[in-house]
């Protein structure tokens, strides 16, 4: 029996091929990202830990930014005096380390990574952690030194004696560099500057005597945790945050794992994807397999082949396909880790592809994962072709499942479908966003398995519309490709959800985005009241100068300021919730639209005051006149009292929830040393828009991160957010299409065999080969539009459902993206005639003897 | 060996021409010494408006000169023309073009496309085509061959002999020169089987069809004006105005010449097939 399993496997190595490499994709993507995460990770723990020193001192934070407020928190320098004298320190050294910083040449072209990675300015502390060692030249003295990194200074061309300028949230100065530094390991990908420890405090953070933090290095026989008890002790352990080596590397990690977890699930969406659509390729392919050995199975089960034999010998090649696409896949996910390594150091993070870590779990996931899907996907028709009669040998068996009635499936549908529809309906109705949440991912699930259970059922009616034309446009030729579409309704079926499945996906996900976009256009319109906007494109801060500068601008009637701060309210009900408020300046009436419930900007910019959300007050018994505690970054609080209420779109953003915002001087009470976010900015009575903006735009020239918005530029900065989500979303929709065209080109392949005699006929009586080409080509151009028109009915559904969760976080407004429907339609026309291309030529090379005399 | 069949039988109207004719017609599988001889130079003449039969025993080459005069196939040597044009030396697509204009096609079995229903696969050569069929031709070769309530019928709807009946149509819808048949009552049971011969005989003689027809059945070849027998990739015989009996006769020689190689003058060749 083994034997013949095996030969049967060698027999059919064309058509399990295809289905080797849907395997071999999902387990790609899973290893790869294993591999990957695990790579980046070993090295920067490597970093970290050599970097870190044994116990750093730094201030206590309690808050986390959400949005970036500008603000550096920083210690006295002295500090490390009295660490010094602790029992046990050997050294001590007060550090600066500034993230954030902008640095451009002569000509205010950037100097640092535009990619996002942060610009890091330190003080030149030379000691055996440093992550960087001086190459050339000579250590910063004095302000107007600096050393930078070689990898930034080769990027950008800066060579040691050049001139560059650096904005930091104080201001701008310019410095020489005078030595160029190495990693002694892997660069993150940030740029690095070093100043003399002086020029870092003073210019840096504006305050000589102050530091981000000090480095503590224990003397010979004391311990890491000895000496941060020690030094804790001194200073009191709750004036500051102490952390030992493994603890900061720890810390460190964690900051870039957010950025590296992104990565690492954005692969996985990819696996999930690649395995989901896989198991429909395998499924199908086994299907067929079966489906044309029916005779043959049934002369084995006439030999006396047991039921359980057959199953056996179609699970043990699927256990095989599996072994083989695993192995594959595994490979293949080495080579696609090394590609992001390559791609990591593109963007300036180097890490050494030779150090490539694999870990014990990722060839156990790949196998698992190869294994598992071809199992579960060869198990229902491992079942079937055990159900094979052994009096399908003796018969001149037609292909099985053709006659057999779709009842039970039409049943199944119904029954999923109406679950899921019932549940969707549910999510639409719903008045809560958690509730509505779940729902709709349930109602997502049900009704795509009862799209896939019925998909079947609706080949018939669907392609009779959508092959309606191809009698008529195409005659005899475009008759035959929409019946044989119709021919074998469970196989076109199977073959178009693969496409379906990536398509419902991407018609949801563009839905939402698109109403996305239009709710906060809506909200753009509704709210920006300002001539223009100057603002840096990552939200990120710019330095009090820029402001200063804009307002001496000619031209430049109103500047309204604006600033973020994270805080922590606790609120009536007992929650603390911790986010982000803003700081607006006086005047804000006359550069947004604000729509209040209860009082006005006067009342909630009072001093003392704030203003939040209607629906968030309401939830947490919040009314006007109330006062609530709030806590400031730097261990600050205040009381402030509820001035007004606003009813606005789109006020639940990440880590924004509630809308709080309050004057400009009360941030600067509480929150001081912060940086401007925002200028909204009106032209001066008699200066033309025009003349402002080219005005403003010559006096940020030397500030390339800040620019200059109208509201249809504002408009199009927010629309590139969203739009970074949806290309994520069309990434997975190209890896969904590249493995449904492997399932299209394996059902054609399949036909055009089963069809031999047929083609042979037809040729004989004088079809043309482009014809017959032409044939098979809209018979597949018909399948994948079918696909992608259940694809987007289904994906249309859940993007409404998307939108009315959506709706709930204030984003109302519903856009269908018509156009992108559209394109999806015409694009899966054309992945038909792709897939078709191979089964096409095959069948037009056929020769008409041959084929006249196939069995 | 020349096989005039243009002398006028008694008793048929004067035939006016050739329809096809081989000249030298060679065809060998394979190359040198196990080069296997199909058909070894045939010169064969088919008359216009009669109705031959091709007979030999399996492995003789009737299939393969069949094939090598409808265009299906490519000889090795020799020349084939159709009418007036020569089709050994067209290119495929050439050939294709004439399949589907000229020639008109039977198999034994599979001759329907399952897609399609009956007057679809009648008019398929000139749907394929482009041709819009000719009404008055179509409706008489339809009710001729008594399809007419059978039109909207697909194929797997139709009795094996009513299937025979509408690839016989299709063969004749688009009245081509010349129809070649092959075995197409080999599927049948007799009675489904004499009545595809009484419309293939009934093409010729009403509709002034020329039909050759390729069989290993003398009851077949009784229907035929004129018999060739091949023999070992030659035409070894032919026989006029047969009759099942004498054809069974003579097929009865070629085992005795079978048992006996040599006995003919004829080399023993392997089979072709």
């Amino acid at each position: 029996m083994l034997k013949a399993t095996l030969r049967s496997f060698l027999a059919h190595k064309g058509r399990l091929l295809l289905s080797a490499l849907a395997v071999v994709l999902s387990v790609a993507f899973v290893t790869g990202s294993l591999i990957f995460s695990d790579t980046v990770s070993r090295t920067f723990d490597r970093l970290f830990a050599s970097t870190a020193a044994d116990v750093t001192v730094s201030p206590k934070e309690e808050l986390d930014e959400a949005v970036p407020s500008g603000r550096t928190a920083t210690l006295p320098a002295a500090l490390a005096t009295r660490v010094r004298q602790v029992d046990g320190v050997a050294a001590a050294r007060a550090d600066v380390k500034v993230n954030g910083l902008t640095v451009v040449n002569e000509d205010n072209e950037p100097v640092g990574p535009t990619t996002g990675a942060p610009t890091i300015g330190n003080a030149w502390n030379p000691n055996e952690r440093s992550p960087v060692r001086l190459d050339s030249g000579h250590a910063p003295r004095g302000p107007g030194q600096a050393l930078l990194d070689a990898e930034t200074a080769g990027r950008k061309d800066v060579r040691v004696g050049d001139t560059l300028t650096v904005i930091a949230p104080p201001g701008s100065f310019r410095v020489r560099v005078v030595g160029i530094v190495t990693f002694r390991t892997t660069n993150p990908g940030s740029a690095l500057l070093y100043f003399d420890p002086p020029t870092a405090q003073a210019k840096l953070l504006g305050r000589p005597g102050t530091a981000t933090g000090i480095s503590v290095d224990a003397a010979r026989g004391v311990s890491d945790d000895q000496l941060k008890r020690r030094v804790a002790g001194a200073l009191g352990s709750h004036t500051y945050d102490f952390r030992t080596a493994g603890e900061q590397a720890e810390s460190d990690v964690e900051q870039l794992g957010g950025f590296l977890d992104v990565i690492k699930y954005v692969m996985l969406g990819f696996a999930g994807v690649a395995v989901l659509v896989g198991v429909f390729l395998i499924v199908n392919t086994f299907s067929m397999l079966i489906a044309q050995r029916t005779r043959e199975l049934g002369l084995l089960r006439a030999l006396g082949a047991e039921r359980r034999q057959v199953q056996a010998s179609v699970l043990t090649e699927a256990l095989l396909l599996g072994l083989i696409g695993s192995t594959l896949g595994l490979a293949a996910g080495i080579a696609l880790a090394a590609g992001l390594i390559g791609l990591m150091g593109l963007l300036g993070m180097n890490i050494d592809a030779g150090e490539m870590a694999i870990g014990w779990v990722t060839p156990v996931a790949a196998y698992v994962v190869g294994l598992g899907v071809t199992f579960v996907a060869a198990y229902l028709p491992a079942r079937r072709a055990a159900g094979v009669s052994p009096m399908a040998a003796l018969s001149d068996a037609e292909v099985a499942g053709v006659g057999r009635p779709l009842r039970m499936r039409a049943v199944a549908g119904a029954v999923v479908g109406a679950a899921g529809a019932a549940a969707l309906a549910g999510c639409a109705v719903s008045q809560q966003t958690s509730s509505a949440a779940s729902l709709l991912g349930l109602g997502v699930a049900l009704t795509l398995i009862a799209t896939v259970i019925a998909g079947p059922l609706l080949v018939r009616p669907v392609i009779r519309v959508l092959g309606a034309a191809f009698p008529a446009l195409f005659g005899s030729i475009g008759r035959m490709s929409q019946r044989n579409a119709l021919r074998n309704p469970r196989r076109t079926g199977a073959t178009a959800a693969a496409l379906m499945v990536g398509i419902a996906l991407v018609g949801g996900m563009s839905v939402a985005s698109e109403s996305m976009t239009a709710s906060f256009d809506r909200q753009i319109d509704k709210t920006l009241g300002a001539d223009f906007v100057v603002q840096n494109s990552n939200f990120q801060t710019f330095p009090q100068e820029v402001t200063d500068k804009v307002r001496r601008t000619d031209g430049v009637g109103l500047v309204v300021r604006g600033r973020f701060t994270p805080v922590a309210v606790r609120l009536p009900d007992g929650d603390r919730v911790e986010t982000t408020a803003a700081g607006y300046g006086p005047r804000l009436d006359e550069v947004a639209n604000i729509t209040y419930t209860q009082g006005d900007s006067a009342a909630a910019l009072a001093s003392g005051h704030l203003a939040m959300d209607r629906d968030f007050a309401r939830d947490h018994d919040v009314r006007v006149g109330s006062t609530l505690p709030v806590e400031f970054p730097g261990g600050r609080s205040a009381r402030l009292t509820v001035g007004a209420l606003t009813d606005q779109d789109a006020a639940e953003g990440f880590g924004t929830q509630g809308g709080l915002f309050f004057g400009l001087g009360t941030l600067e009470r509480y929150a001081p040393g912060g940086q401007d976010s925002a200028l909204y900015v009106n032209a001066a009575a008699g200066t033309s828009d025009d003349a402002l903006r080219a005005a403003l735009e010559k006096t940020l020239d030397p500030y390339p991160q800040v620019q200059v918005r109208d509201m249809a530029d504002y408009k199009r900065l927010v629309h590139d957010q969203i739009a970074v989500l949806l290309y994520l979303v069309y990434a997975l929709l190209g890896l969904a299409i590249i493995i449904a065209v492997l399932g299209v080109v394996n059902t054609l392949a399949l036909s055009v065999v089963e069809r031999t005699r047929e083609i042979g006929l037809l040729r004989a009586i004088g079809l043309a080969r482009r014809q017959l080409r032409r044939m098979i080509r809209l018979e597949s151009v018909v399948i994948a539009v079918f696909g992608a028109v259940l694809g987007l009915a289904l994906g249309l559904v859940w993007g409404v459902c998307m939108h009315q969760v959506l709706a709930l976080q204030g984003m109302t407004a519903l856009a269908i993206p018509w156009l992108t429907i559209v394109l999806v339609v015409v694009g899966s026309a054309v992945v038909g005639v792709v897939a078709a291309l191979l089964p096409a030529l095959r069948a037009s090379r056929m020769n008409v003897l041959a084929a006249i005399a196939h069995e | 060996m020349s096989t005039p069949a243009a002398e006028h039988a008694p008793g048929l109207a004067p035939a006016d021409g050739i329809a096809a004719r081989a000249r030298g017609l060679t065809k060998a599988y394979g190359a040198g010494e196990t080069a296997v001889l199909a058909l070894d130079s045939v010169d064969v003449d088919v008359v216009r408006g009669r109705f031959t039969a091709v007979m030999g025993p399996s492995g003789s080459g009737k299939s393969t000169l069949m094939h090598c005069l409808a265009g299906l196939d490519t000889v090795s040597a020799g020349q084939v023309w159709l009418g007036d044009t020569e089709i050994t030396g067209l290119r495929e697509r050439e050939l294709t073009r004439l399949r589907r204009d000229r020639i008109g096609f039977m198999f034994q079995s599979f001759n329907l496309i399952p897609t399609l229903n009956a007057l679809e696969n009648i008019t398929l050569p000139m749907d394929i085509a482009g041709r819009k069929p000719d009404t008055t031709w179509l409706d008489q070769v339809i009710d001729t061959l008594g399809l007419r309530d059978r039109l909207g019928h697909r194929p797997s709807q139709l009795s094996g002999g009513q299937q025979q009946r509408v690839a016989c149509a299709r063969a004749l819808a688009s009245r081509p020169e010349l129809i070649f048949a092959d075995e197409p009552t080999g599927n049948l049971d007799s009675r489904a089987g004499l009545e595809v011969l009484g419309f293939l005989r009934e093409a010729v003689d009403q509709l002034g069809q020329t039909v050759v027809m390729v069989t290993h059945d003398p009851g077949a070849a009784a229907h035929s004006d004129l018999v060739l027998f091949l023999g070992d990739g030659r035409i070894v015989d032919e026989m006029r105005r047969p009759t099942a009996e004498a054809v069974l006769e003579r097929m009865k020689r070629f085992d005795v010449i079978r048992t006996r190689p040599g006995d003919s003058g004829a080399p023993a060749s392997p089979e072709e097939n």
